[in-house]
């Protein structure tokens, strides 16, 4: 097993993010974080990333909390926050800083195939400052990537290039965790799906068991929510 | 070729079906290569272990092989003509259903089988 979350509650004042959440991540797992707005999704990934701290309950990651195990999460935030001067170079010498396992040769080669321009990211479209982000955290040997919401907003040529760079750089070691409030599109790449409902677990299931019984994720997930 | 429907049944059944279709109309012969597990799941935009888990079932049909090092190819062996008399049944099979619940006869439903015939011949 590569993370746990285990009877999480997570507080904001009087509002709940997330309510007595336990859930197991496992290797070699792409996992669809689904559900509406609002529903827990980044509360979520941010407890694993350990950029939150439980009010109650617990976060492991390879056995120990997130914190103590920085370097093998990679995380994606889905704010549009990296430096406008920055360049593709730039960004590239900002993360060998920062994180000892960024691979450069294979971020050159995301760079590459996501099309990203070597401009600076002021003078970027959202679609092309969403790859260059994806590239910056693909680029890390970590064992868990977590990335939220990395395909709204952006234009139909990014979003097929970004589902098709993370099928390409899917490794067995690695458990990837995408949250998304688009299923249709990115379902196929899903073993796994975990749909968030008010901040509990309304489902956890096999994307293929699903269309076993004539269901696809997305029908799933209407059924659940309504 | 690799039409995949989300809604229609497991994505691994899926393949397995393309290749055999690929197969039975002479799209896909023996000795062809099939394209890397990877290359499959980032064309089609699927998990990487779906398409692993549809090679293992043609490889367990013997409709493929693995060759170390080298990938997945058609057997040499393969039984095309069987494939293409399964699909042949399999539309039968789903015709006759259509027949029934129309409440037609056999004699009815091969007359209309004989009328798509003919006016297929005469089209071409």
């Amino acid at each position: 097993m590569l993370a746990r979350l285990s009877n999480v509650t997570k507080r904001y004042g009087r509002t709940e993010g997330v309510h007595d959440l336990s859930l197991e991540l496992y290797p070699g797992q792409a996992v669809g974080l689904l559900g509406l707005n609002g529903s827990g999704k980044t509360t979520t990934l941010k407890l694993l990333a350990g950029m939150l701290f439980p009010t109650q309950g617990r976060v492991e990651v390879l056995g120990k909390s997130p914190r103590e195990n920085r370097g093998q999460i990679a995380y994606l935030s889905d704010a549009d926050n990296l430096y406008a001067w920055m360049t593709p170079g730039d960004a590239e010498r900002f993360m060998r800083g920062l994180y000892p396992d960024f691979n450069p040769r294979r971020y050159r080669e995301l760079l590459a195939f996501l099309e990203v321009p070597q401009q600076s990211y002021r003078a970027m479209s959202r679609g092309q400052r969403a790859r260059l982000r994806l590239a910056m955290v693909l680029a890390r040997d970590a064992r868990l990537f977590l990335l939220d919401e990395p395909l709204s907003g952006i234009d139909v040529i990014s979003r097929d290039r970004i589902l098709k760079s993370l099928v390409l750089e899917w490794r067995e070691e690695a458990c990837l965790v995408l949250s998304t409030h688009e299923v249709s599109e990115a379902e196929g790449i899903f073993e796994r799906v975990l749909l968030l409902r008010e901040g509990r677990l309304a489902m956890d299931a096999l994307a293929e068991d699903l269309r076993a019984k004539g269901q696809s994720v997305k029908d799933a997930f209407i059924e659940v929510l309504s | 070729m690799w039409d995949l429907d989300l809604e229609a049944g497991p994505i691994y059944a899926q393949i397995v079906r393309g290749v055999e279709r690929m197969l039975a109309s002479g799209q896909m012969k023996p000795g062809d290569k099939l394209p890397s597990a990877r290359e499959l799941a980032a064309a089609l935009k699927v998990n990487p272990n779906t398409v692993m888990h549809a090679y293992s079932q043609l490889e367990m049909a013997q409709i493929t092989e693995t060759r170390r090092g080298l990938g997945t190819f058609v057997r040499e062996d393969v039984n095309v003509e069987g494939i293409r008399l399964r699909i042949l049944q399999e539309a039968a099979l789903r015709f006759w259903a259509e027949v029934q619940s129309l409440g037609l006869s056999l004699e009815e439903a091969q007359k209309a089988l004989e009328q798509v015939s003919l006016n297929g011949q005469r089209e071409a």
